[in-house]
């Protein structure tokens, strides 16, 4: 009982994390909140709607090359000629982005939700452990384990994600140096589509459809957790991500059945509170790019 | 020359002008230093070198690169700046922010050579290489800064007040350091508040007046027959010594 529920808490965790990393990186690398992020979400599992007859691995590699498409070419349309735009200018361009995209689908190959029947091997149960673990659980959390410890490594060994973690944290200053703007805004862009792919093959599979809508949920829980942990840091930002997960997860195995519809009442109360005590997030950076 | 200003004008927006007509020269291995109270333009003239601040009449010109042009780039250029908040980034480590000084060149092998010496010339580098930059003290954090600076093996080292707020002890180390680099042949223009120690240390110097005129420019012992300049600064130059 508690291995099921650790492994589908730290999963939920993960999942999270990785949405929150997605909001957070752009925010600190271009000061943009980007509320299109959904829609990358939402190429993402359209992709995985649309090879859904194709080995599953097959469909995640396609939802990665529709969601870094999307990313990139939004990055080139929309948000390169705003570069030195202030944050709001950008945040409003990322509103456009993204409805312009949701209504896109809507009109031609989303214009109801779909269904994607759950892979089978997916709604199995293994022994995990010595417990019954589901399967779609124990794939979320390797799935997803698996890209933040390569978000970890790529910002942690490389030289890229060093340019990375220098850009967001100063940009100017990063400039000066000669980290190339058209280097790391480019592949940030790439880094999120990843992330929002796998993010998406991950809700695809745990929601069994796909809608022209689906990105919201995931977005504002991006940048939920992103706020929780501070969106001047990475880091902060996955244990914002990972907290709201797991707590989530710990909210619908304790509440009782009649409660669990007041599911988020109880999470964003509890977020609120923690807000209230460190306004900043849990981790702060120090400094953002702002303008 | 390096670093050639000619009645330069640079101003903020539309309005404030904080440099009006300042001329400057830096030749080659030459350590100037550029001083003057709070507010007299010496950090905004850095800006300008550095293409932050639009040049509103008059030229920049790096190596005979105008900073005007659209193709300038500090880079290129080989200008390094230290600036005057440091800009240490406190969430990499002591031995990331380093390897980021040297993240444009390409000759990867003679970039460990030249970290080594960096860490040989500041051994607390060495000591707190794994740590975070955030960890360091004021002084430790500018050892790094400049560190950093050299890395691009600048053919001119921009050095925006170094010794800031700094402990007496850390500011000897510093100017040590900064002489050290001018016996080495590095082009320096050293930015300071610290007029004695300056005009110590430096070949020529220019005293700036706000908003960012030069008062007069020359070694410590013409700037001393300089009644304006003394008067300005409050003691004759020609009474501190000249460098070593």
């Amino acid at each position: 009982m508690i291995i099921e529920f650790l492994v589908n808490a730290v999963g939920l965790g993960a999942l999270y994390a990785l949405l929150t990393i997605g909001v957070a990186l752009l925010f600190g690398v271009l000061g943009l909140m980007n509320f299109a992020y959904g829609e990358l979400i939402l190429a993402g599992a359209f992709a995985m709607y649309l090879f859904r007859d194709q080995p599953w691995p097959f469909a995640v590699l396609m939802a990665i090359l529709f969601s870094v498409v999307v990313a990139v070419v939004s990055e080139r349309l929309a948000f390169h000629p705003l570069r030195d735009a202030d944050p709001v200018t950008l945040m409003i361009a990322s509103f456009a982005v993204s409805l312009a995209l949701q209504s896109v689908a809507r009109m031609t190959v989303l214009p109801r939700t779909k269904g994607v029947p759950p892979e089978s091997f997916l709604s199995h149960r293994i022994e995990f452990l010595g417990a019954d673990v589901s399967v779609l659980d124990l794939l979320t959390l390797g799935l997803c384990g698996v890209m933040l410890l390569g978000v970890a490594w790529l910002m942690g060994r490389t030289s890229l994600g060093i340019q990375l973690r220098a850009a967001a944290e100063d940009f100017r200053m990063a400039s000066s140096l000669g980290v190339k703007a058209n280097l790391v805004i480019p592949a940030a862009f790439v880094i999120v589509g990843v992330l929002s792919a796998v993010g998406a093959a991950v809700l695809v599979a745990r929601q069994g459809s796909v809608s022209a809508e689906m990105g919201l949920q995931p977005m504002l829980i991006g940048v939920i957790g992103a706020v929780l942990g501070g969106m001047s840091s990475l880091k902060g930002a996955a244990l914002g991500g990972f907290l709201l997960g797991a707590a989530t997860a710990l909210l619908e195995s304790l509440l009782p059945t009649d409660l669990i519809a007041f599911r988020d009442a109880f999470l964003f109360s509890a977020l609120i509170a923690v807000l209230v005590v460190r306004p900043q997030g849990l981790l702060s950076g120090t400094k953002v790019r702002v303008s | 020359m390096v670093l050639r200003i000619e009645d330069v004008h640079l101003q903020y927006g539309s309005s404030v002008r904080a440099v009006q007509g300042c001329s400057l020269e830096v030749g080659e291995g030459e350590l100037v230093s550029l001083i003057g109270q709070n507010g007299a333009g010496k950090s905004t003239l850095v800006k300008g070198i550095m293409g932050e601040v639009p040049v509103a009449s008059g030229s920049i010109t790096v190596n005979g690169v105008s900073v005007s042009d659209k193709s300038y780039s500090t880079i290129r250029a080989g200008v390094s700046h230290v600036p005057e908040s440091r800009g240490i980034f406190a969430s990499l480590t002591v031995g990331e922010n380093l390897r980021l000084g040297a993240v444009t060149r390409k000759d990867k092998a003679q970039v460990a050579a030249d970290i080594e010496r960096e860490l040989e010339r500041f051994p607390v580098l060495r000591k707190y290489w794994s740590r975070g930059a955030s960890l360091l003290s004021g002084g430790e954090q500018q050892q790094l800064a400049i560190a950093r600076a050299l890395l691009l093996n600048p053919k001119l080292l921009l050095l925006d007040e170094p010794t800031l707020g700094l402990a007496p002890i850390i500011v000897d180390l510093i100017f040590d350091v900064v002489v050290a680099l001018r016996e080495e042949g590095m082009t320096i223009l050293l930015v300071e508040q610290n007029a004695v120690r300056s005009l110590e240390v430096s070949d020529r110097s220019y005293v700036l007046q706000a908003p960012g005129r030069v008062l007069g420019s020359g070694t410590a012992a013409e700037l001393g027959r300089i009644p304006a300049v003394v008067d300005y600064l409050g003691f004759s130059p020609a009474e501190v010594g000249a460098p070593q």
